[in-house]
């Protein structure tokens, strides 16, 4: 009986969740996918707006789709260990400054980023003419960008979860003769897997949806981010006419996602190890 | 797997100091392994680094690469320092794109950068003489043709009208004799002259556009490569003066607000940016727009905040316990869509949900049959971006709370329900707290997130509805939505005052966040 | 098909780079080598390179372009999207000298990039000048200097679906009252389709609102927008406020909130009014609506001031701190300007030309781009000078206020105050 109720209470969630996307959805499969807000069944049934979309001569979908992919996967990645590496500095090290430090990353975070945008043109500026590599209209500046929101908020993330992990942990394999980076590789992280399977999540989900520096950085149609070249899509004028390509463009962006969740789930919802921790 | 470890009934022994273990260690292969692997990627990233930087003759660059590769290569070669290991790597990234922007773009708050203001005096002055050259009156529209006369760059000069060609050098025009000119008007020959072919004259357009054929009216510039006009800058600066001679003018320099002004107090378009001390922290104080508003606003700001954190948290730990069950079937669908909101674009969803809420045409009032101005009226306005922002964020929430749930080990909520305890009660004595640890700092930072939430305000209402006596507070404006509509709504984008105004919401929300985070003190002992 | 065999290639460089992921060889991975095939290695052409910003509409037009100037010239030509806040991201870029040589906006874009020093003039000919309709002229014209080439103009006008309404209306009262006749019928659900939304908009609004007897700027003795003459408050706008609140929710309903710039296009679409007031973008969608339509200019109020629309004007302009200054003049002034240009930019993205003769060839094959120019030719350039920013918004909310029934005295005397207020009036 119970049960029944968490399913009930689950389904009432689940139907507040996908009521507006049930709306994308209507739109992507409408034959005339036009944004307009009375109709939540579509006129009609069929793929057109996934064919226009890859097969549009204006709109290179399916290397912006691969572009985001790429950029979200490696930025993830790196942040994930950056910002590990620092959590598990916070949370088991003690040293002057520590708390400020904490503080300090919050508080950065809290400064408006588009009025940063003029510094970060004159960073790169700089840096495209030193090192195209990393200039502007490349993957990899691009990805060096990301890395500086890296300790953001997944250090924080992170550094409450490995507070939950018993320092007994530490201590015995210290007693053991093992090093720091021992302890952060063998013992901390099997421990922090569902941690690290959310975070992982986070900034892959945060990569993908980034916007304001991928629109500023890429200007190449070809090198451009789902996020950028969708919005471009509807910018301006284009609302309406693009929308069920648009709709279409929306729903494929979401099957990364749901991808990565769906392989990363398991470690997620792995109660084993959490429960092997205080065995 | 995992070491036997002492029960936590134990009282926890204290943490050791990390020097303490420090002459325990041995040399392993990994030690050296890993010291040579640090070794090799500062020594690439200087070989890679350093060329085009010397090239440059950034020195001062040099110097910042240099003692920023032996810091590092120092504290990874010695075993001391351990937090900064672990510290260092993510911190460079962060000092580089976002302590040094933001930094950076506060100390614009003391300047009026901005447009009219964006760049140097010396850039204005270019400006306000090229903007202000007009062609000569009555003067032909040349067709041009770059030649070279020995190494030195020509132009060859065709009227239109007279079809008669003159050459142009740096010293004035001279007559051109035995010049061929083609059907284009243009020269094709000319003896003792290289004509340049486009390709060649493309390669020498700086040298083009560089030279100026003096003439007694003005200066015959090219215009692109085919052309070249007469023409005279209205405008002149003269550096004697500090001024800037010609029409409507003498028009001098004000340093105080980085324009030229003339006596009749107007001034040219062209503007330069200046230091203006305080003045952009005074305006914040002093517009009554900003004082007489900030109650109200910044109220409703903190009622936003919390309202999204406490729903979002509320709404996806619910879901997190409720799918936190080993007989719960189908949760790996439930999850999917669960998750499905935060992979959407958030701005295409932002946009959805406006219309959703639309009166006429909206989905909400068609369903339930209502026929409410959501978003015309206060109170629904603010009902309705708090829903919105639920909706984008509790599946944030639920993942964090899913992960969260994991590391609370079921045994100890088993013991509790042994023990008796009706489950609310577990909840609440077990489950909770050790969900708060972790997630108190998360909880933190997305306040302090939500109360700039910049976006969820901009794409759905933008601040409205607004009263009709007063177009610049809307109902649903949060501090940072409606000081930037002072800041870049009206007389173009002013970076300075925008700054400056980060820099007071800056100080709101690192006092609320400080004290906040003063309280985790406490937490962080008890548990950690 | 060559560009996507490119895709491909570039695809495959990429997934190279991906595979050989912390690879020792940085020179590599750049994002991707766009897609103007022969134009994009520098080292290719000795001549430089010319580099073009425009919005992502218009980079597929002008590519074919580019590449040609390119070749004819001995340049490389990139041309970048820019998908979001052109304006800013231009000026931003060009101030830290990252900015390209040739940009594309629109022409009310110059008082501000002027005063920011970001453009150079143009210097067209007189034969050049006089080809183009003289309303662009006038539009890219600033404070006596020609600052950009136009190449397309747009302006809103009336469009009527001819099934339901076989005839143009002489007048706004008059097609308020067929609206509401064919409402009552229930043939229609909307009087009139003409975005209003919570927070106003003054362009589409701005015909009734003129033929209202309402004003933005006095003028100054050139005839130019005076920036220190706000009316906004003035009577005649205090009239022409009332008037919309008249037509507005409390009054005949045809001015309604709901009615945004998402819905309002797909509503006549899909038949819910019998007129729409939008411009040359809306057409591909009316078109998809399978029924007879005409497009004529928005009526005046009757014994009102004309209803005049505003005019935009889509133009080229080179950019002061560009690298390569004399190829972007030539690519302005010489290149596009050609009628060859001006037709594969309309057909690529259908807006009327400024060019006449192509105008004139267009009208041929799509009598709309026509009767958009003429709904147009008495329009008002949208003032260009940088103090119309902040006319905007709080014109829209004293726009909307009053749709929504409020004081329209209260509401102008508000919009007045806050503009006079951020102009330092």
């Amino acid at each position: 009986m119970k049960l029944v109720l968490r399913h009930v209470f689950v389904l009432a969630v689940c139907a507040f969740a996908l009521f507006p996307i049930l709306f994308v959805v209507s739109a992507a499969i409408n034959p005339i996918g036009t944004l307009s807000s009375t109709d939540l069944l579509p006129n009609g049934f069929g793929l057109g707006n996934f064919a226009d979309l890859f097969g549009s001569d204006i709109y290179p979908f399916g290397r912006w789709f691969f572009n985001s992919v790429f950029i979200a996967l490696v930025a993830s990645f790196a942040s994930l260990l950056l910002s590990m590496f620092a959590a598990y500095a916070f949370s088991r090290m003690r040293f002057a400054g520590r708390r400020a430090g904490l503080l300090a990353l919050l508080l950065i975070q809290m400064f408006p980023q588009f009025l940063a945008i003029v510094t970060i043109f004159m960073i790169f500026t700089r840096v495209t003419e030193l090192y195209p590599a990393f200039g502007f209209d490349t993957v990899w500046g691009l990805l060096l960008l990301y890395l500086g929101g890296a300790l953001g908020v997944n250090t924080w993330l992170m550094k409450g979860f490995l507070d939950t992990v018993p320092k007994e942990l530490d201590e015995a394999a210290t007693m053991d003769g093992a090093t720091h980076a021992q302890i952060f590789w063998r013992v901390i992280m099997p421990l922090v897997t569902p941690i690290l399977a959310v975070t992982a999540l986070l900034a892959f989900i945060g990569t993908m949806s980034e916007f304001l520096m991928a629109s500023v950085f890429l200007r190449d149609p070809e090198s451009k981010t789902l996020a950028v070249g969708m919005f471009g899509m509807i910018a301006g004028d284009n609302r309406n006419a693009n929308f069920g390509m648009f709709a279409a463009g929306t729903l494929l962006t979401a099957i990364p996602t749901v991808g990565v969740f769906l392989w990363l789930q398991k470690y997620i919802v792995s109660g084993l190890t959490a429960g092997a921790v205080k065995g | 797997m995992a070491p036997d470890v002492p029960g936590t009934a134990e009282p926890a022994p204290r943490p050791r100091r990390e020097s303490s273990s420090r002459p325990r260690r041995n040399l392993t292969t990994a030690f050296v392994v890993s010291r040579i692997a640090v070794l090799a990627v500062a020594a690439a990233i200087l070989l890679y680094a350093v060329p085009p930087l010397a090239a440059a003759g950034s020195w001062f660059g040099l110097w910042v690469l240099g003692a920023a590769t032996a810091v590092i290569g120092y504290l990874y070669l010695t075993r001391r320092f351990i937090p900064a290991k672990y510290l260092v790597p993510g911190t460079l990234f962060l000092i580089a794109f976002q302590i040094f922007p933001v930094l950076y773009t506060m100390t614009t708050a003391f300047t009026n950068f901005g447009d009219g203001h964006r760049g140097d005096k010396q850039a204005a002055v270019v400006a306000i003489e090229t903007g202000s050259v007009r062609q000569a009156p009555g003067s032909p529209e040349y067709a041009l043709t770059a030649a070279l006369r020995g190494g030195e760059l020509v132009f060859l000069l065709v009227d239109p009208d007279t079809k008669q060609a003159r050459l142009g050098t740096a010293e004035g025009l001279e007559p051109l004799a035995g010049a061929q000119v083609g059907i284009t008007g243009k020269v094709l020959s000319a003896p003792g002259l290289t004509v340049l072919k486009a390709p060649e004259a493309a390669a020498r357009a700086k040298d083009i556009s560089a030279l100026s054929v003096p003439t007694p009216d003005g200066a015959i510039k090219a215009n692109g490569l085919s052309r070249a006009v007469e023409g005279k800058a209205a405008l002149v600066y003269e550096p004697a003066c500090d001024c800037v001679r010609g029409e409507g003018g003498p028009w001098t320099a004000d340093e105080g607000q980085g324009y030229f002004v003339n006596a009749a107090g107007e001034h040219l378009a062209q503007g330069w940016q200046v230091n203006v001390g305080f003045d952009n922290f005074a305006r914040v104080l002093t517009n009554p727009t900003i004082s007489g508003y900030f109650a109200g606003v910044f109220g409703w700001n903190v009622v936003f905040a919390l309202a999204s954190v406490a729903g979002t948290f509320a709404l996806g730990m619910s879901v997190a316990l409720a799918l936190h069950h080993p007989r719960m079937r189908g949760t790996k669908i439930y999850r999917i869509a669960i998750v499905l909101p935060y992979a959407m674009p958030a701005f295409a969803m932002l946009l959805i949900w406006r219309d959703m809420f639309n009166r006429d045409f909206g989905l909400i009032n068609q369903l339930f049959g209502l026929n409410v101005d959501w978003l015309g009226e206060p109170l629904t306005a603010r009902f309705a971006v708090i829903l919105v922002n639920l909706w984008l964020g509790f599946p944030y929430m639920f993942l964090v709370a899913t992960g969260a749930l994991q590391a609370i080990p079921r045994e100890l909520t088993e013991a509790a329900s042994i023990d008796g305890a009706t489950p609310w009660k577990g909840f609440r004595k077990v489950t909770l707290p050790l969900l708060l640890v972790a997630l108190t700092p998360l909880l933190i930072s997305s306040f302090a997130f939500n109360f700039n939430n910049f976006n969820a305000i901009a794409l759905t209402t933008d601040g409205g509805p607004f009263p009709a006596e007063n177009p610049q507070v809307g109902a649903t404006d949060l501090l940072i939505t409606y000081t930037f509509r002072l800041a870049f709504g009206a007389g173009g984008a002013q970076f300075g005052f925008a700054a400056a105004v980060s820099v007071f919401i800056f100080a709101i929300v690192a006092v609320i966040s400080a004290t906040a985070f003063r309280r985790t003190r406490k937490q962080e002992e008890v548990y950690a | 098909m060559s560009k996507r065999a490119l895709g491909v290639a570039a695809f495959a460089s990429l997934a190279f780079a991906a595979t050989a992921c912390g690879g020792s060889d940085p020179a590599a991975p750049s994002a991707a080598p766009s897609g103007s095939a022969p134009a994009s290695s520098p080292a290719a052409a000795g001549g430089g390179t010319l580099v073009i910003w425009a919005d992502p509409n218009r980079v597929k037009a002008l590519k074919p372009f580019a590449d040609q100037f390119g070749t004819e010239n001995g340049v490389s030509v990139e041309v970048k999207e820019i998908s979001k806040d052109n304006q800013t991201v231009f000026l931003t870029a060009s101030q830290q000298g990252s900015g390209p040589d040739v940009m594309v906006g629109a022409h009310d874009w110059i008082g501000n990039l002027v005063q920011n020093g970001a453009i150079d003039p143009v210097n067209l000919t007189e034969e050049q000048k006089s080809s183009f309709s003289p309303i662009a002229m006038k539009a890219v014209t600033f404070d006596g200097q020609v600052y950009g080439a136009p190449y397309a103009v747009e302006n809103i006008a009336l469009i009527r679906n001819t099934d339901l309404a076989p005839d143009a209306p002489a007048s706004i009262d008059e097609m308020v009252k067929t609206g509401k006749k064919l409402k009552d019928d229930g043939k229609v659900e909307e009087i009139l389709c003409l975005p209003v939304a919570q927070k106003g908009d003054a362009f589409h609004a701005y015909p009734i609102f003129a033929s209202g007897g309402g004003a933005l700027f006095g003028t100054t003795a050139s005839g130019d927008p005076d920036p220190k003459k706000v009316l906004l408050g003035s009577e005649g706008s205090v009239k022409a406020f009332g008037k919309l609140k008249d037509l507005g929710e409390k009054g005949d309903g045809a001015l309604k909130t709901s009615i945004t710039n998402e819905n309002y296009i797909t509503s006549f679409a899909g038949k819910k009014c019998a007129f729409l007031i939008s411009g040359p973008w809306a057409m591909t969608d009316v078109k998809k609506g399978g029924f007879g339509y005409d497009i004529t200019p928005v009526p005046a109020f009757e014994g009102g001031e004309p209803a005049t629309p505003f005019v935009g004007v889509q133009s080229f302009f080179v950019a002061s701190k560009g690298k390569s200054k004399t190829l972007a003049q030539e690519f302005v002034t010489n290149y596009v300007t050609n009628k060859d240009v001006a037709k594969a930019l309309y057909e690529a993205d259908p807006r009327p030309p400024a060019l006449t003769e192509t105008l004139e060839e267009v009208k041929a094959a799509d009598p709309d781009a026509g009767k958009f120019m003429d709904a147009g030719k008495d329009g008002m350039p949208m003032p260009a000078i940088p103090e119309m920013a902040a006319i905007w918004e709080p014109f829209g909310i004293a726009e909307a206020a009053v749709v929504k029934g409020g004081d329209p005295a209260k509401a102008a005397a508000a919009a007045q105050k806050s503009i006079d207020g951020a102009l330092k009036n």
